[in-house]
């Protein structure tokens, strides 16, 4: 503050006289709820919406491929629809982080840009690089097309996301990993089809779990 | 009801306000002048002289980079601040004789 700012106007310093406790400790309460939603990187609609993209996703992509014999993986309009998704969430979360951390400097911004990038890596190399390697090694359609692509990103991100969580201690989000993970395994060993359902389901869980769990985390602060 | 108890630092609409936001961040993280002001729709003259007395009384510290247009000037509450939070909502508390207000948070982290 070292005139840094310019002082446009006669500047004010109210006292606290005349403010009464009750209005005090209602303007500490707003305030805090204020500040936490603008520094909130991830707000309750945005889950809600996470939720509806993995239904509407996940649900195509099961719907596509059901009852194929042999499987010949999803439809195209399947496929587009779900990287138009995963492209939207992506940008949306972009700019929900930009808008909460702007102003904001030190140690948790830059761990939480560490957090983002080690998530973002895991989503878009892990399932890649299986895949390609089974493909390589002559796996079938069934597996490169089915069940790695629906059940590696949960393994491989919700162990990210684990251990992310560990290391906060963030057990809302720690569960919901937990619970991602196990829908990407149950997807693993149930068939190239039930396998998009299973981690559609999965994924539904998970974000439900995480959402409940902030829900009343919020509810109890 | 007596309001003799509670920090006179803290104890004003503004200030409140201001201590309040910055709490609501991790301990080390700092808030730009800029944010801050557009999250408690103060003008400049009126957040300085609020922040002046808030980091006077050792509350909070600040920190400028860089010259002209081009500076940058951080915020952040210090321990001592957020200590004096903590005990003015305390005080508030008891003031209000154990009756549970809308919401006054005693742990608060960078959600």
């Amino acid at each position: 503050m070292q005139g840094t700012h310019d002082i446009d106007e006669p500047t004010t310093a109210d006292n606290g006289d005349g403010l009464d406790p009750r209005e005090a400790a209602r303007l500490l309460a707003q305030t805090e709820r204020d500040a936490k939603r603008q520094f909130n990187i991830s707000p309750s609609w945005f889950t809600a919406f996470g939720g509806v993209v993995i239904v509407v996703g996940y649900g195509a992509l099961w719907l596509s491929t059901r009852g194929q014999h042999p499987y010949s993986g999803p439809s195209a309009g399947a496929i587009v629809l779900v990287y138009a998704a995963v492209v939207v969430s992506i940008g949306v979360s972009a700019k929900l982080y930009q808008r909460a951390t702007v102003g904001v400097s030190g140690p948790s911004v830059r761990q939480q840009r560490a957090e983002g990038v080690a998530i973002l890596v895991s989503f878009v190399l892990g399932s890649p690089i299986i895949q390609g390697a089974m493909k390589n090694a002559g796996a079938n359609h069934a597996i490169v097309y089915g069940l790695i692509p629906a059940a590696a990103p949960l393994i491989i991100v919700g162990t990210t996301v684990l251990g992310i969580a560990a290391s906060k201690a963030d057990w809302p989000q720690f569960g919901a990993a937990l619970t991602v993970i196990t829908g990407g395994v149950v997807a693993a060993f149930v068939g190239p089809s039930a396998a998009w359902l299973a981690a559609g389901i999965g994924l539904g869980i998970g974000v439900a779990v995480y959402a409940a769990a902030t829900a009343k985390h919020h509810r109890r602060s | 009801m007596d309001t003799d108890a509670l920090d006179p630092v803290i104890h004003a609409p503004a200030r409140l306000r201001i201590v309040a936001t910055l709490a609501a961040l991790p301990d080390t993280d700092t808030l730009s002048f800029t944010r801050l002001q557009n999250m408690l729709d103060l003008t400049p003259g009126n957040l300085i002289t609020h922040l002046r007395k808030l980091e006077d009384a050792g509350y909070l510290t600040s920190e400028t980079t860089g010259n002209g247009r081009a500076s940058r000037t951080s915020i952040a509450l210090s321990r001592q601040g957020r200590a004096a939070l903590d005990s003015y909502a305390d005080t508030l508390r008891d003031l209000l004789g154990g009756l549970r207000t809308t919401n006054t948070p005693r742990s608060r982290g960078h959600t």
